[in-house]
């Protein structure tokens, strides 16, 4: 059940009817970025509900029961009901800069999937930049969580989208040193050029010791950290923070920043797999499944270390960053440099 | 570079006690479809007792219980009848008070009061949750209870007369009862105790409840 | 942390609110720091207050034993048994050998019970969230063993004067041996999820150090004075009931920082489960009240002061009985929290906000008990 020759199959019928290429190309590709949007809002949807049964199993609990079978439209009444909240404003915020950040934060989380392969063909535009592109474009959520603690003219929230901001800029480094001794091996920047040099199993980037999975497990955490979850989750710890830097926000405006934070988990998991664990290629069933169901597991790997561990305080999380991360991933690139140029790994 | 193996090592077992949690069946119950089912000595709310054939409320109107709540939740309006037998005009249990310590069912003697394991009576204002005598004998109709056993008084009037200077007395007699579950150290209190009430007045409340068997083991089988 | 010349941050004051989800109970903290370091903290109580020991000035002393329950709840047998042990100090009276034991199995019961909810609000502050349910699912455990005896989960009302009020039911020892069996591998369970790992090592160790000649000072009685390394206990050193009879190792701790008190504790929890396995194996047979007039009890004129080691430290009643009299004069309650949430701005100087709410976390201070 290949989709790749379903949208030949519709990109075709839209060029017959007769539009001027220009216009065709414009539909297209808004046609494409919506079905894309779709897809995402319904992927994290069932996020949610994903997170809330794999907490309510560890803690040897049921979860959502009630809405639909074990819950599985539980989401959705969640949103409807978030929906008809109220929507709070204090009076003194600093209005353009409380009302853009969810809308940034919520636009810069969705914009990595352009260049994300979701299957053999699936991709929205394959730029020859793509990983960099992607890594540029997580720069921008820190701009919005520094909107949104700002912008709330509250103590507890200025203290917490500092913290976010801080924690975010320092992960990236170590974040973007992994994936470059990834990019090093292949030699392109593009996606689909680092899924295709994994068609083997044995080529897995997992499985090319010794700095595949150390840059794996670097990126895993790095990716964690960037997505302030557990253990790094400081910036919206309930017990000490009354939730940061999304204290002042309510209703639908609230429910941006949370899937947003769903979405960017999805996005570091996919992109692990991308880098890491061969994309889309697996065999019997069609590439997109496989892409779904490998960053599903990984997925679920990060919300099991959610309901496992404490959460760091904020200067060991710096710390762990700069004194052990960032050292241990700039080793890993000088032996992933060394390994491309003896040749090792020439299969 | 050991602290970095253990560290990790540790890491990767709290992850699978977790792990190891997620494949277990869950042990909680899904109220209100599936319920919990309480232990028989459940301390619910408080209802009244009634005799299994006639129907009638156990209560004498001895106010033992209202004595010993201490949260004064019951109130008891009687009246004095003929040769002093109270007859029990309300009876009401303000929930509202009640801190469900359960010190009322102790101090009955006639298993009148009990508290049910029913715990499901939220209401939607205050002044339903004040039970009166009607409320208290419809819930307790069907909660089950053992009747203390109580012999016929042969003979005790003689006794009776004695018995009254000397409150304390009884106590005496009821120390060296035998282990907790027979009742034979009360079937005299509750027979002697009606009495003193025909002929003593009613101010002197403190001294009938000095007859009573304070210091005896509650008797099991009226839980 | 030396601040370079010239840099100066404001000291700004935050209030860190009655309602929190992390102080234990209603308590509020005004904490004075300078960026993200404490200099100065001040506890404001009496968001819980309820004027228990007037009300019990109103009581007769068995109506006092519910009142004593919810002095503090998490432990409400040793609340009832300190109560208890004051009055038959008062009048004393005799207790019977079955009662005494049953009074031990309940105690000790009640420290795990207390104790597993202590564990599971640390790890719920620092972030881990399913020890939480893990040390709740134990508790349901134990708190059917309550209520298959007594009726209530957490307002017991059994250890009275001269006694207990009820005898266990037939099916109470089997439960309870089924109970411990499992208890010592959930302990390492948890042990496993919590102890050895390095980012919950990081939050506690060295953080929030007590040394012994302060806590001394300040009266700070049971776990959280024996991680500091003294080895006191009352049950050791001023023996009530029957605890001479029973075998049991005294956990202490070296430095006295928040790791200290969490190994104490867990520690803890494995001897009283040896408490109550000897218990049951050695609890005769009898009567499980002693004389004791319910209704119309009275003392003979005087004070008396008992105290017990409860789980959170020393807890003390202390009674004042004028002559001839049903009502006591004063009953007075001393909780260990107390002592221990005033030491907190002495070992909270220097720590950061994030510190605060695992130090408060592993001195397991509760408002009941402060507030009364």
């Amino acid at each position: 059940m290949e989709l790749k020759g379903l949208f030949k199959y519709l990109y075709e019928l839209l060029a017959s009817t007769g539009l001027p290429q220009g216009w065709v190309d414009l539909i297209a590709m808004v046609a494409l970025a919506l079905v894309v949007f779709g897809f995402i809002a319904l992927v994290v949807l069932y996020l949610v509900w994903w997170e809330r049964k794999v907490s309510a199993h560890t803690q040897q609990r049921l979860g959502p029961m009630r809405t639909g079978w074990h819950g599985w439209y539980q989401t959705v009444a969640d949103t409807i009901k978030l929906l008809q909240k109220e929507d709070i404003r204090p009076a003194l915020v600093d209005r353009p800069v409380y009302f853009w950040s969810p809308v940034v934060i919520f636009v810069a989380a969705f914009m990595a999937y352009v260049v994300m392969p979701f299957g053999d063909g699936l991709i929205v535009a394959d730029l020859n930049i793509g990983i960099l592109y992607i890594v540029a474009i997580t720069s921008f959520t820190i701009i919005g969580m520094l909107m949104a603690g700002w912008g709330s003219n509250n103590k507890y929230s200025l203290l917490g989208g500092m913290r976010s901001a801080a924690q975010v800029v320092s992960y990236e480094i170590p974040m973007v040193v992994s994936i470059c001794s990834i990019v090093l091996f292949v030699g392109s920047l593009s996606m689909v050029d680092i899924v295709q040099s994994q068609a083997k199993i044995y080529q897995w980037f997992i499985f090319r010791l010794p700095f595949g999975p150390l840059a794996f497990i670097i990126y895993l955490i790095a990716g964690v950290a960037e997505t302030n979850r557990t253990p790094f989750d400081l910036p919206e710890a309930e017990q000490e923070l009354v939730s940061g830097f999304n204290t002042e926000y309510s209703g639908m405006k609230f429910s941006m920043f949370f899937l947003a934070e769903f979405i960017n988990m999805f996005t570091v998991a996919a992109i692990a797999v991308t880098l890491f664990f061969g994309g889309w290629h697996g065999p019997v069933l069609p590439s997109w499944m496989w892409f779904i169901g490998k960053t599903l597991v990984l997925v679920f790997v990060i919300m099991w270390f959610r309901w496992t561990y404490p959460r760091l305080r904020v200067d060991h999380l710096m710390e762990f960053a700069w004194k052990f991360l960032i050292p241990v991933a700039f080793i890993n690139l000088i032996l992933a440099a060394l390994m491309k140029y003896s040749g090792w790994f020439n299969w | 570079m050991i602290k970095l193996i253990d560290g990790i090592k540790n890491l990767v077992i709290g992850l699978m006690t977790t792990g190891k949690h997620l494949l277990r069946h869950n042990v909680t119950v899904q109220y209100p479809t599936q319920r919990w089912e309480m232990p028989e000595r459940s301390r619910g709310i408080v209802v009244l007792l009634s005799d299994k054939e006639t129907g009638e409320l156990n209560c004498t109107v001895c106010m033992l219980c209202m004595r010993a709540c201490p949260a004064s939740a019951i109130t008891i309006d009687f009246e004095k009848g003929e040769k002093g037998k109270r007859t029990l005009i309300d009876f009401t249990v303000d929930n509202t008070i009640c801190c469900f310590c359960g010190m009322c069912e102790e101090t009955c003697n006639f298993a009148a009061i009990k508290m049910a394991t029913m715990y499901e009576f939220a209401t939607e204002d205050k002044e339903s949750l004040i039970w009166h005598k009607d409320k208290l004998q419809e819930m307790g109709r069907d909660v089950p209870y053992e009747k203390p056993v109580r012999k016929k008084p042969a003979a005790k009037p003689v006794a009776k007369p004695a018995a009254k200077p000397a409150p304390d007395k009884p106590a005496d007699d009821a120390k060296p009862a035998a282990p907790v579950e027979t009742n034979p150290p009360q079937e005299k209190k509750p027979e002697e105790e009606p009495k003193p009430a025909e002929t003593t007045a009613a101010p002197e409340p403190e001294k009938k409840s000095e007859d009573q068997s304070p210091d005896e083991k509650p008797p099991e089988d009226q839980k | 942390m030396s601040e370079p010349q010239g840099l100066h941050t404001k000291e700004f004051t935050l209030n860190v609110g009655p309602i929190h989800p992390s102080t234990h109970g209603v308590c509020r903290f005004v904490v004075k720091m300078e960026g993200e370091v404490i200099t100065e903290l001040t506890p404001v109580i009496g968001y819980l207050h309820r004027a228990l020991e007037k009300i019990c000035e109103n009581r007769t002393y068995e109506q006092i034993i519910p009142v004593t329950d919810r002095f503090e709840y998490c432990t409400a047998m040793s609340c009832n048994m300190a109560f208890s042990l004051a009055t038959e100090k008062l009048a004393g009276i005799e207790v019977p050998e079955r009662a005494e034991y049953l009074r031990v199995i309940m105690l000790e019961l009640n420290r795990i019970a207390s104790h597993l909810i202590w564990f599971g609000t640390t790890a719920l502050d620092l972030g881990a969230l399913t020890p939480f349910l893990y040390g709740f699912r134990e508790r349901e455990d134990i708190l059917d063993l309550f209520e298959m005896t007594c009726g209530q989960r957490l307002t017991f009302n059994y250890i009275r004067p001269g006694g207990v009020s009820k005898d266990i039911p037939p099916e109470f020892i089997p439960k309870c041996r089924e109970f411990l069996d499992g208890f010592n591998t959930k302990i390492d369970d948890y042990e496993k999820v919590l102890t050895g790992n390095p980012i919950f090592i990081t939050r506690n160790k060295n953080v929030g150090i007590m040394p012994p000649d302060v806590g001394i000072a300040y009266a700070v009685s049971g776990p959280a004075l024996r991680a500091s390394g003294v080895k006191h206990d009352l049950r050791r050193d001023d023996p009530y009931s029957i605890y001479d009879r029973f075998e049991f190792d005294l956990p202490t701790g070296e430095t006295g920082d928040c790791y200290d008190r969490y190994l104490v504790r867990i520690q803890e929890m494995r001897e009283s489960a040896k408490i109550v396995r000897q218990a049951i194996e050695q609890i005769p047979e009898g009567e499980i009240r002693g004389k004791f007039n319910k209704m119309n009890f009275k003392p003979p004129a005087g004070e008396v002061y008992s105290r017990i080691e409860n789980s959170r430290g020393e807890m003390g009643i202390y009674i004042q009985a004028a002559e001839k009299q049903k009502k006591p004069l004063r009953v007075k309650m001393r909780g260990g929290s107390y002592n221990q949430l005033q030491v907190m701005p002495v070992i909270c100087k220097g720590a950061k906000i994030a510190d605060l709410v695992a130090i408060m976390a592993s001195m397991d201070i509760i408002m009941p008990d402060v507030d009364r």
